[in-house]
């Protein structure tokens, strides 16, 4: 048997002295997606962070196809392989969509296969060809979300974190974010997917962990998380 | 007639010499949001490298200009690696960089006086002859510092705009965490950019030495009018300092022909008090609005 494409061992971290993540172990198998949902501010973000480089660990290891990454650099861990899709997306909001898109493949790999990647992903999500000269500051919500996928994907990642994909979207652009997802899965890719909304992932997500206040406290699979609803009312609200 | 034509030809002179300045502290700021106070040591650094790579080891002078380019934008690389990148991402850098680079400067300028001493010495590549335009004689001098100058600048747009490492650098100044996510390594852009500002204040340097005369001191002015270009222009922005370094250029040499020389300077801080009255964030600076 493999090991899992991401593992993450008794993680730890925070920001000055104030500890985030309190020991989260979980994996996340290749061609899968895992979702971690919770409420805001319990380390979801801080947890992808972690991930990606750019918050260090206080304890634990993560590794990736079995490599220890953490304590990597960040422009080291995107050339394993690792895209952090972040929150409210931190486009360039200055330069134009194409050039977003080329900042996507700036490690050396990526970028010797660009042009093949840009075409992938302007037929993945068409609206970005349509837009390609457009100042980024110009675009609405749902397109600066999927330039923010788009970007991610030209990084010729083996896992994808994206954080928040629903974020500010109205319900109808939420629904077509999720089509692409879900079109993502469908060609295997491994998301690990953070999201507060508990509903958005069911039908997309293969595993569920529900982090409060910096631990995993409970994880299962979609169908049993709708099954075990007193789990999300006191976690969720509902 | 005459007039206007001698305005404009002094207005563009001192303009390309102001826009490699600016364009070089401008280049720092927006990517380390840091104020390079050496500038104007590096503008002395490049006259007098040139005067040594000519005068003293007899390079002809295309390779006595590629010589300061390389030693200016080394210089930068220097000036990066052993000080500057220290001192980022701790509280207080930006105030710490300021006190650290005037020190450099320092340093330099003294350097500088100690090998070549304190009397103004004339720069060799200096290129003699002229024309008229009218009755307005026109140095060839002055034609090759608006020439290259506006070379050296459509060259550094075209790298910023197309390159890798010029997206990189855009990318940086808007950004700094998502260029660390998309692959970017953040501390090697940074020694680029450096190595840029100091090969182009290099190359600024050369030119202003051709037309004043070589002194440990000769980059204090321009400096602070690049400040005040800068200032004008919004910090960070590359274009709008280009544009801003003509558009004074031309005001300096009005005023001085309008009112003396002695009021340039004077009314080149009043114009920037009104325009940061009327634009706080410059002519063309933008308020940058960071999402969450």
């Amino acid at each position: 048997m493999t090991a899992p494409l991401l593992q993450l061992r008794g993680v730890e971290a925070g920001y000055g002295g104030q500890r985030v993540l309190r020991g989260i172990s979980f994996d996340v198998p290749a061609g899968q997606v895992v979702t971690l949902i919770g409420p805001n501010g319990h380390g979801k973000t801080t947890l992808l962070r972690c991930v990606s480089g750019l918050v260090r660990l206080a304890a634990g290891e993560i590794r990736f196809a079995g490599e220890p990454i953490s304590g990597g650099r960040a422009h080291r861990i995107v050339e394993k392989g690792v895209v952090h899709i972040p929150q409210g997306d931190l486009l360039f909001t200055d330069m134009s969509v194409y050039d977003n898109l080329m900042m996507g493949a700036y490690p050396n790999a990526a970028y010797a296969a660009a042009p093949q990647r840009l075409a992938e992903v302007f037929a993945l999500l068409p609206r970005l060809q349509e837009r390609r000269s457009q100042i980024v500051a110009s675009l609405s919500g749902g397109e600066r979300r999927m330039l923010a996928i788009g970007r991610g994907l030209m990084a010729n990642g083996k896992l994808l974190l994206i954080d928040e994909p629903s974020l500010g979207l109205a319900p109808l652009v939420i629904d077509q974010i999720y089509e692409v997802i879900g079109n993502l899965k469908r060609h295997g890719m491994a998301i690990l997917l953070v999201e507060e909304n508990a509903s958005r992932i069911i039908g997309v997500a293969d595993h569920v962990h529900l982090l409060d206040d910096g631990k995993i406290v409970w994880n299962g699979t979609p169908a049993e998380m709708e099954a075990n609803e007193d789990i999300l009312t006191t976690y969720l609200g509902g | 007639m005459d007039t206007t034509t001698q305005i404009i030809i002094s207005g563009l002179t001192l303009g390309a010499m102001y826009a490699i300045s600016t364009v070089s502290l401008s280049l720092i700021w927006g990517a380390l949001n840091v104020l390079n106070m050496a500038q104007g040591a590096l503008l002395t650094l490049g006259g007098y490298a040139a005067y040594t790579a000519s005068a003293a080891l007899g390079l002809n002078a295309p390779l006595a200009i590629l010589a300061t380019v390389v030693a200016g934008g080394l210089f930068g690389i220097a000036m990066y690696a052993l000080v500057v990148r220290h001192m980022l991402d701790r509280e207080g850098f930006e105030v710490n960089v300021i006190i650290a680079t005037i020190g450099i400067g320092m340093v330099l300028e003294a350097g500088l006086q100690k090998l070549y001493g304190a009397y103004p010495i004339r720069q060799p590549l200096t290129v003699e002859g002229g024309f008229f335009i009218g009755n307005v004689y026109v140095p060839f001098n002055s034609v090759i510092i608006v020439l290259t100058s506006a070379a050296l600048m459509l060259a550094l747009a075209a790298v910023l705009a197309r390159t890798r490492m010029g997206r990189a650098i855009r990318a940086i100044s808007q950004n700094r965490d998502a260029a660390r996510l998309m692959g970017v390594p953040v501390e090697l852009v940074y020694a680029q950019v450096f190595a840029l500002a100091g090969g182009l204040s290099a190359a600024s340097g050369i030119m202003l030495s051709t037309i004043t005369t070589l002194a440990p001191t000769m980059g204090y002015d321009p400096m602070l009018k690049a400040f005040i270009i800068c200032v004008v222009a919004g910090l960070g922005n590359v274009m709008g300092a280009l544009y801003a370094a003509f558009l004074l250029g031309l005001f300096e040499s009005t005023v001085q022909f309008a009112l003396g020389v002695r009021f340039a300077f004077i009314s080149m801080l009043l114009l920037v008090i009104i325009v940061l009255i009327w634009r706080p964030h410059g002519l063309f600076g933008r308020t940058r609005v960071t999402k969450l």
